[in-house]
């Protein structure tokens, strides 16, 4: 029998291709949380935008015991998809956690806590830390949304997104 | 400051990395600085670089290592050695590894 050449290598990647949908990578994922460490990574998709774009870093931490709060951002494995998620927690029912894409017309609909694996920390934006939508106006945000009427008013607030992140003109 | 390996050392993958395969490759990422850090640098393993990863148990030195090695893979043993030490070094240099104990 020919026995395998032995050639190790041990690389140093630069770019994330990792999959969302896969169960490795969700694992890898709650297991850096598990050491109480934080999990930062790329943003994908549009269903969060303007307060998170794709493209964003976004960092997320272990809950420590304070479980998810109302209008806070969190990592959540969906229920029916699988899928790792990144939405709002747009309401709560008894054990379950309304959560919902604050672009997205579709909530995620009945969340339990076991499937919300961490909360977003920090968001960063080419190279910026994103403050919008993570402060007072949450509230706000996850009133608007829950209520589905957040949509038509996400217009006029990506202006204003756009005049706060504007580069003042020297 | 290049840390030196020792033939008759016990290693041990540290507490602070999370290893796993992913997508058919094995991901080891660092966390020493409280962040898994996927927007920074994060580090693969081919076949045999795991297979060697897989005994660092913090049991086995690398002696005990090569040699198990030398009868599953194709190579003298010196090239072996070689490889294995060249490897534990550059995990060593990155706190990937920790040296448990010699024997």
């Amino acid at each position: 029998m020919r026995r395998e050449e032995f050639n190790p290598t041990f690389l140093i990647k630069k770019e994330d291709v990792f999959s969302f949908s896969d169960p490795a990578f969700i694992e890898l994922f709650k297991a850096v949380l598990n050491k109480k460490a934080a999990f930062r990574f790329k943003a994908k998709g549009f269903s969060m935008s303007p307060f998170i774009k794709d493209g964003d870093a976004i960092t997320v931490a272990n809950f420590f015991d304070v479980g998810p709060k109302w209008a806070e951002i969190v990592a959540f494995i969906h229920p029916e998809t699988e899928k790792l998620i990144v939405h709002r927690v747009v309401a709560r029912r008894k054990e379950f956690y309304i959560i919902k894409g604050d672009n997205a017309c579709k909530g995620d609909g009945f969340v339990p806590r076991e499937n919300i694996i961490g909360r977003v920390t920090k968001v960063e934006r080419k190279g910026k830390r994103v403050f919008f939508g993570f402060g007072p106006e949450r509230f706000l945000i996850a009133m608007f949304s829950h209520k589905k009427v957040l949509l038509p008013l996400l217009f006029p607030i990506r202006i204003l997104v756009r005049l706060i992140t504007k580069k003042p003109a020297i | 400051m290049r840390k030196k390996v020792n033939l008759d050392s016990v290693y041990a993958p540290s507490e602070d990395v999370v290893a796993r395969e992913v997508q058919g490759e094995f991901i080891i990422i660092p966390i020493a600085s409280g962040i898994g850090d996927l927007e920074d640098e994060i580090f693969s393993l081919n076949e045999t670089g795991r297979a060697i990863w897989d005994k660092l148990d913090g049991k086995a030195s690398l002696r005990q290592i090569v040699k198990d090695l030398s009868s599953n893979f194709e190579g003298s043993s010196e090239d072996i050695e070689k490889d294995v030490t060249g490897l534990v070094e550059g995990l060593l240099k990155r706190r990937m590894v920790i040296e448990k104990r010699r024997v």
